[in-house]
């Protein structure tokens, strides 16, 4: 069936074409890579189009952002309150899904206003018909590092220090929220003094804590479908029952807790 | 069916009955049967794992890769992540956010971008492996079987039966890469539809340690971007061609020259994952196979590779390697 012949007139063929063709490929390549740009800058199509259009989102579809509560750290469960919502949601029979959990630990909010100006993070919270938002802690308590490895306690006036510049940033961020999605509820989960069973702490934190939470409440207050959701008096007396191991986050039951308040302050619209 | 013409003749028919040898072996059947196998495997888990990822995002994947970014956010905040991974993670992240600035898909799914990712991920051992199965018995074949001193009795020079062994290696080089790509495409067709050959892709990221230099990205079509890519492996092949090419003239036997090529190649895969300190084996050619890393901006594996180093030195290996081939295969004597 395959002479001799045939296979060396084939297989000659058709290895010189490829070899001219690869060889091609090879040159464009190293040129492409050691004298890029000489393409024009914007010279793509877009091919399918209608694919990579956005899908028709719910008013309830949940966008969370912010801090290491946002994202949910201390959750053995992993949810943390921004899943726990959409779960109690679709329980109650709503149409609900989380599109995007943008919390990242440790966020300040210094860190976030340029975080706002991402396209992915616009793109997220303008599908988003709740956005729930967790800023400030860490600009209060400097977050992250665990209490025992601490060298200093946050003082009276450092703390008031944070307070006043933290809340400039505050109101500018939900400025920039509201102007990427006028039409979204905006969920501000207040902060808690996460030192209330620590007796040094217990006074200058609840005072910070409490002072951030009235300019918080003042800023939301000014804003059309905004909503703040005490978390304060839940870490006040039962911080064993609600905190994570590592004092500063709540734990499973915390950010239930959280969750459950969230829902019953959101308007639910058919 | 050689005879003594011309010299010009003579080492075309040379090639001939090589290439004729070549494809009565059936080795060349053996990679495409291999590739046929395995590319719908990768495909089906690819299909599986693009249904799991729809159930969380739908069809959305500006949401994918916004939470793609900011998970790679989160760990970089950890102490317990190396700081070689970050530097990775940081690169990523900036590319990511580009690809969202322009609205292109990182990953646009279809045959054609299953095609770009899978010889991505080949290019540095499963592409090789397929040549090293036809290079690295062309020579120990013919000893094994004791073939070779029926070739060198004939009165043709010995580096013309060499030489003509060389090029029609390479000619099957170009027909492995070839069906490569045309079988990846053919199948994972199949399982993503045959489009996206339009498609654009970002090239052209400039990586200073962990800074992504953005100035001179520039879209190409997904097609011209397989086009580069097929050349870049095409590159790497011949290199490790020739170099089972000499392993074979120097190992008597088929199975150890195999296994020789086999383990540098691996030793090249385990070396670009963690030799980021030991500066000095970016001179090892199998730590340079990756060349379509510096098309897609995935950085090097140690600091101060670039693609002009590294075709140096896949370069300067072939040339060696060559050189040993052909002294030691016109000096060396057949003993069995």
């Amino acid at each position: 069936m395959f002479t001799a012949s045939r296979i060396w007139r084939t297989v000659g063929l058709v290895s010189a074409a490829a070899t001219l063709m690869l060889l091609f490929g090879f040159l464009y390549a190293v040129r492409d890579v050691i004298y890029p740009g000489t393409e024009n800058q914007q010279s793509y199509v877009m091919e399918d189009h209608a694919y990579a259009a956005p899908e028709q989102s719910s008013p309830l579809d949940v966008t969370v952002i912010g801090d290491s509560l946002a994202k949910g750290t201390g959750d053995d469960m992993g949810s943390g309150f921004a899943k726990r919502t959409v779960e109690l949601l679709t329980k109650q029979g709503a149409s609900s899904k989380l599109i995007n959990n943008l919390g990242i630990n440790g966020l300040t909010t210094k860190e976030l206003l340029p975080m706002l100006d991402q396209h992915g993070v616009q793109y997220s919270l303008g599908q988003a018909g709740i956005i729930l938002l967790s800023i400030g802690a860490n600009d209060l308590f400097d977050g992250e590092e665990p209490l025992e490895t601490r060298t200093e306690l946050p003082t009276e006036a450092e703390l008031e220090q944070s307070v006043k510049s933290a809340s400039d940033n505050l109101i500018k961020i939900l400025d920039k929220i509201r102007n990427i999605n006028p039409q979204a509820q905006l969920v501000y989960v207040s902060l808690y003094n996460p030192f209330s069973d620590m007796k040094e702490l217990k006074e200058t934190g609840d005072q910070a804590v409490a002072r951030w939470n009235g300019i918080a409440a003042e800023a939301m207050a000014s804003i059309e479908g905004g909503l703040i959701v005490p978390t304060f008096d839940l870490f006040t007396l039962q911080a064993g029952r609600y905190l994570s191991g590592d004092h500063f986050h709540p734990n499973a039951t915390g950010y239930q807790a959280i969750a459950d308040r969230i829902v019953q302050g959101i308007a639910v619209k058919e | 069916m050689v005879k003594p013409l011309n010299n010009h003749n003579q080492m075309f028919s040379l090639i001939q009955n090589e290439t004729i040898k070549m494809i009565k072996k059936k080795r060349f059947y053996v990679v495409l049967l291999v590739l046929l196998v395995l590319v719908p495997i990768f495909a089906y888990a690819q299909m599986k794992q693009a249904e799991d990822k729809r159930e969380t995002y739908g069809t959305d994947w500006r949401r994918e890769v916004q939470q793609a970014i900011t998970d790679n956010q989160n760990s970089l905040g950890s102490d317990r992540v190396p700081e070689e991974w970050k530097k990775y993670r940081q690169i990523y992240i900036q590319q990511m956010k580009y690809y969202l600035e322009h609205d292109v898909n990182p990953a646009q799914p279809g045959g054609v971008s299953f095609t770009r990712e899978f010889l991505d991920n080949a290019s540095t051992l499963f592409i090789p492996l397929l040549i090293m199965c036809i290079g690295s018995d062309i020579v120990s074949s013919e000893r094994t079987a004791g073939t070779v001193k029926m070739l060198l009795t004939r009165p043709v020079r010995r580096w013309k039966v060499l030489l003509s062994k060389l090029i029609t290696l390479l000619m099957f080089v170009s027909l492995i890469v070839l069906s490569s790509f045309v079988i990846c495409y053919l199948i994972s067709g199949i399982f993503f539809g045959y489009k996206g050959f339009a498609f654009p892709v970002f090239t052209g990221f400039q990586l200073h340690g962990a800074e992504v230099d953005m100035s001179s990205v520039h879209a190409v079509s997904q097609w011209k971007y397989l086009l580069m890519q097929a050349g870049l492996i095409w590159f790497v092949g011949i290199t490790v061609a020739v170099l089972s090419f000499m392993v074979s003239v120097l190992v008597r036997s088929t199975a150890a020259s195999i296994v020789i090529m086999m383990a540098a190649l691996i030793a090249g895969n385990i070396l670009s994952n963690m030799a980021a300190s030991w500066t000095s084996a970016k001179y090892l050619f199998m730590v340079n196979l990756g060349l379509t890393n510096y098309l897609a901006g995935t950085p090097a594996p140690i600091e101060g590779m670039n693609l002009g180093f590294s075709l140096a030195v896949l370069a300067v290996w072939a040339a060696a390697s060559l050189f040993v081939s052909f002294l030691v295969f016109t000096k060396q004597d057949i003993l069995n």
